[in-house]
């Protein structure tokens, strides 16, 4: 069972959980990617999330039926992504899956944050204690020329 | 004769950018490297034309190739991304 969104609302680790919730579920597996106080040595105050929501929940749509394809029909994935201005410590992305073994959980995770980091049409642009911001160089979707 | 395309600009793109759009001319039938032209010479600034080079367009379902024909009246351009 596949959950995606995005939003501009508060993540709820909660919330992945219950959707990753089997009674054939031996194992649950949560991760939370969070706006850090420092890159590159600057100092971070916030972080702006530009999106693009229709593209975003197709691609995440496909990353998740990969890894279902992966690691089984069974599994339960979740992937939620916010958008908006947020402060440091504000949960940005949650991924979590369930499976009926830890492996599967634990593998089919980190596949779900992995690819969105790399596939997923998300910008951030990151804003400093000295006023300053700057849109961060990311993944290049280009494939040909 | 040509056809208008509006390419909704996303993350750095914005940036100088008031407008989240900029409307171009493409030959009818044109594909995703006669976009990518046309960008050329609408965007602003050298900075905007260097991030050009690195990046995609899309439709609203998938990212397009750029020996695609451009398949919408709508298109989106994607800087390289860095979500989480």
């Amino acid at each position: 069972m596949i959950l995606v969104d995005i939003t501009e609302s508060v993540l709820d680790p909660l919330a992945a959980l219950e959707h990753c919730s089997s009674d054939a579920h031996g194992a649950a597996d949560l991760f939370i990617g969070r706006v850090r106080n420092l890159n590159d040595g600057r100092s971070v105050t916030a972080v702006s999330y530009d999106l693009h929501p229709q593209l975003c929940r197709n691609i995440f749509n496909e990353i998740c039926t990969e890894a279902l394809a992966q690691w089984g029909e069974s599994i339960n994935v979740y992937l939620v992504h916010r958008q908006g201005r947020l402060d440091v410590g504000e949960a940005s992305v949650i991924t979590a899956v369930s499976s009926g073994h830890r492996d599967d959980s634990f593998k089919a995770c980190r596949y779900l944050i992995e690819q969105m980091k790399v596939r997923a049409p998300i910008w951030k642009q990151e804003h400093y204690t000295d006023g300053d911001s700057e849109w961060i160089k990311g993944h290049a979707l280009r494939t040909g020329d | 004769m040509n056809q208008s395309i509006n390419v909704r600009l996303f993350g750095a793109f914005r940036q100088g950018n008031p407008e989240s759009s900029l409307t171009v001319e493409i030959p009818e039938g044109g594909r995703v490297t006669d976009l990518r032209q046309a960008m050329e010479s609408a965007l602003p600034d050298d900075n905007a034309r260097s991030l050009l080079k690195a990046s995609a367009f899309a439709t609203d379902s998938a990212v397009l190739d750029d020996h695609d024909i451009v398949p919408d009246r709508e298109i989106s351009i994607l800087p390289p991304v860095c979500g989480g």
